[in-house]
């Protein structure tokens, strides 16, 4: 290397434990010093014409604390002042200089972070032009999803602009003073409708062969390589585009854009999987972790630059095992240092256990697509990080704190209030802490990465002096007995039956007790209720062989699960033989069967030897009983209102800085 | 509470046939507003100008639900598949037959309520089958800039025009 750099991570646990992370590694001419990534993900955090704004900026810093000296790229620019490039309304713009000032300060603070500052060139092509009418491509390959604008195709000359754009925008980022520039050529972003067979059908020498597809990349790689100077360039590209429905690229096609990109000049390659239009699901819970490293293995043995990747890639034991294995070079982060931005130095320091792990539900990238500011399913802090309302600080008054449920919302809140300087005691009936969790992980597809939010906030709490009472139960008198200053509801909902006939037979049960395994269900089944407990009790069923049909009075199906992550739902659904009646409801149980009421009247009869309740209502009967008692109550989580995961730490969280 | 199953049934056909005229009048029911409020114009463009607009709308429903996995001849009867199960939503008694090569098929129209409902509200039956031609063509057209496909749809029998049925080639030249 020929350099010391002031990371020496030799001393620190996480060094000794995954040794492959924190090695360094040279990118063109410049070293770094770990393995470790955040990777450029929008977060629609700056303003509508493009200006960075303090909240992005406090987002950005926090993840370039948490890389401990490794790269931290910011969101791709868009880089025309049409806005054919622009995918996201809050996306970061660079068609001016007066926007360097702006993005001065993103670069500034990653390297007062005493990380390597990297930003991405990224015109979003057939999935852009979100404030114009038409957005531009190779070809007028109409999208598989209405959301996207119709494609205008580009002229040689828009292609020669559009090169020079990105050439120009890459200047301006050196000027701001990022030290790695990056073009973004996936998920079908204007790059990759280029190479794509899918939407590239162009007959001049920007089409054709795959030589031909790339001749736009080739141009645009070399052409931002003569204005960066010293300055690595690196590339993301598909490694598989999982569009062989459409007719996509093949893997090996993939392979030459690697090689060519390479000859090209790009200093190092991240490597992707699947498209916006793909109809497979890539990065949810339901792919196993590492799934997807066979494309970096892939990619190493096609190119010699370094190869990065991220995509379900959470647990530090997999990529530095891949890195050790030499099919990897440096571990990509997005979602899970969006759940949680001090991920690696948290490795590092030994803390892993205080990791507050990504679910992968995909909610962040939801909102995005939905013109909304980034948010986290399991992280309330996330993009407030900018907002000193969001954060822990001592408690003026400290207090005796009774939180009664260890559930996910009572948990949260625990660790917070007792990191604030407050007396917590938790209680629970159970002897387990996890609540609603307990049961609910066991919902197959993934659902078991739910409870490690628990997991996260037992240590939490632990650390942070919390005091459990597990199999108690609290009554009156006990709170009466323990005189706390405050008492915070997290009870959890009520598991309701309908008031049909026959919800008082034996062959009626509840979710929890299906999912513990403590009920007796038969071969057919109906499952009342189509929120997420209902979609998940079907699924853990229909795994089991049995006959299931889902018959809920919610007009949607699964209404309390992110539209990114409901259309997995729908199709296990259909592969496990689940029927769905939405807008519908029980009319009648019997031995034989349940009859099924539509909202207009219509009766559908359904043979069921078991009907499984998953319906949950607000829960206010401690409330009632103690409220007399003249102490300061909050209420959390499904007692309030029954939602889900989200809304339970979301509520723990915010409770935890009030009281 | 035991339930009558024909009955449930009988309402849910009757449900279901009045649905599919609704649709149908719908349509002639704005072509009737539209030509009130442009007398000067040709009927005919209006009425075409709507079918435009159907056929935009159906193509952009087709498009999430075609795959090319299964090789060309998979996708062509798919394709046809896609039109049977539109003109099916619209009660017509519609399905696919085998052409003279795998990569030509026929859809075959034996019933179709859209001609009765022409002569209800006085359209011209001519009007009626350029409305449908221009339907497959734009779809197919959609359908073929989406997927680089080439196939072709061209009418060889109509309903309207007095030939019984409907029959139009779906084809790769």
């Amino acid at each position: 290397m020929g350099e010391l750099f002031k990371w020496d991570y030799t001393d620190y646990p996480g060094y000794k434990k995954y040794p492959h992370l924190f090695k360094p590694i040279q990118i063109g001419k410049l070293t770094i010093p770990n393995r470790i990534k955040y990777a450029a993900t929008e977060d629609n955090l700056n303003d509508k014409d493009g200006f960075i704004t303090d909240a992005d900026v406090s987002y950005m810093r926090e993840r370039a604390k948490g890389v401990v000296g490794g790269i931290a790229c910011m969101q791709g620019v868009y880089m025309d002042k049409k806005r054919h490039g622009q995918g996201y309304v809050g996306q970061a713009a660079c068609w001016d200089d007066k926007y360097i000032p702006g993005l001065k300060r993103i670069a500034d603070a990653i390297k007062e972070e005493g990380a390597i500052s990297a930003s991405q060139l990224m015109h979003c092509g057939r999935v852009g032009a979100v404030e114009v009418e038409y957005c531009q491509g190779p070809s007028p390959v109409p999208q598989r999803l209405r959301i996207f604008r119709p494609v205008e195709v580009m002229s040689k000359d828009d292609i020669k602009r559009c090169i020079d754009e990105h050439i120009e925008a890459a200047d301006r980022l050196c000027q701001a003073g990022f030290e790695i520039i990056e073009i973004s050529g996936i998920v079908g972003y204007l790059i990759s409708n280029f190479i794509s067979s899918y939407t590239n059908r162009r007959t001049d020498e920007y089409g054709g062969d795959i030589r031909g597809r790339m001749k736009m990349v080739m141009e645009t790689i070399q052409g931002v390589k003569k204005v960066i100077g010293d300055r690595p360039l690196g590339i993301r590209l598909c490694s598989d585009e999982l569009l062989d429905d459409v007719r996509g690229n093949t893997p090996e096609e993939s392979m030459i854009t690697y090689q060519m990109a390479e000859e090209a000049g790009a200093d190092y390659m991240s490597v992707t999987a699947g498209w916006q239009e793909a109809i497979y699901p890539v990065i949810s819970r339901d792919i196993p972790q590492g799934s997807w490293l066979f494309l970096a293995k892939r990619a190493k043995e096609h190119i010699k630059i370094p190869v990065q990747m991220a995509y379900r890639l959470f647990d530090p034991a997999i990529p530095n095992k891949a890195i050790g294995d030499g099919i990897l070079d440096i571990w990509e982060m997005c979602r899970p240092m969006i759940a949680d931005p001090h991920l690696p130095k948290k490795v590092l320091e030994g803390r892993e256990d205080e990791i507050r792990p990504c679910v992968a539900c995909n909610v962040c990238l939801a909102r995005l697509f939905r013109d909304a500011p980034m948010t986290c399913y399991i992280n309330p802090v996330c993009a407030h990080d900018h907002d000193p309302k969001f954060h822990i600080t001592p408690a003026e008054t400290m207090k005796k704190v009774m939180i009664v449920g260890a559930g996910a919302a009572g948990l949260e809140c625990a660790w917070v209030a007792a990191e604030r300087g407050h007396e917590v005691h938790v209680y629970d009936k159970l002897r387990e802490v996890g609540g609603t969790l307990l049961e609910a992980r066991k919902a197959p597809y993934g659902d078991e990465e739910l409870y490690y939010q628990i997991n996260f906030a037992k240590v939490k709490s632990d650390k942070a002096g919390v005091q459990f009472h597990l199999e108690t139960e609290v009554t009156t008198d006990l709170v009466d007995e323990e005189m706390p200053d405050t008492v915070v509801l997290a009870v959890g909902p009520k598991y309701i039956k309908g008031i049909a006939p026959g919800f008082d037979r034996a062959n009626v049960v509840g979710v929890l007790d299906v999912l513990a395994g403590k009920a007796a269900v038969g071969d057919n089944v109906v499952v009342w209720g189509n929120k997420k407990p209902g979609v998940g009790v079907a699924l853990f069923l229909a795994k089991q062989k049995k006959k299931v049909t889902i018959v809920g009075k919610n007009k949607d199906f699964a209404i309390d699960i992110n539209p990114s992550f409901r259309w997995r739902y729908n199709a296990y659904l259909r592969q496990n033989g689940v029927t769905v009646y939405n807008d519908c409801d029980i009319a009648e149980i019997t031995d034989n069967g349940v009859t099924v009421m539509t909202y207009d009247g219509y009766m559908i009869p359904v043979k069921a030897d078991t009907v499984v309740c998953t319906e949950r209502a607000p829960n206010q009967d401690l409330k009632n009983a103690i409220k007399e008692l003249g102490v300061e109550i909050f209420e959390i989580g499904d007692m309030v209102i029954p939602r889900n995961l989200s809304s339970a730490v979301h509520d723990g969280y915010k409770v935890g800085l009030r009281i | 509470m035991p339930v009558d199953a024909e009955k449930e049934i009988s309402r849910l056909w009757r449900g279901l046939h009045g649905a599919q005229d609704s649709t149908i009048k719908t349509f002639y029911q704005w072509r009737k507003a539209a030509i009130g409020l442009v007398p000067d114009a040709n009927p005919s463009e209006i009425a075409l100008k709507g079918w435009e607009a159907m056929a935009q709308d159906m193509g952009k429903l087709f498009l999430p639900r075609l795959s090319f996995s299964k090789g060309e001849e998979a996708f062509l009867k798919q394709v046809a598949g896609l039109y049977v199960n539109t003109w099916q939503g619209y009660g017509a008694v519609v399905k696919v037959e085998p052409g003279t090569s795998p990569m030509e098929v026929f859809i075959k129209w034996e019933r179709c309520p859209w001609p009765a409902f022409a002569k209800d509200f006085n359209a011209p039956l001519k009007e009626d089958v350029a409305g449908c031609d221009l339907v497959l063509q734009i779809t197919i057209d959609m359908v073929n800039a989406f997927m680089n496909t080439n196939f072709k749809i061209e009418t060889q029998k109509a309903i309207p025009r007095g030939e019984g049925i409907c029959l139009r080639r779906l084809y790769k030249p």
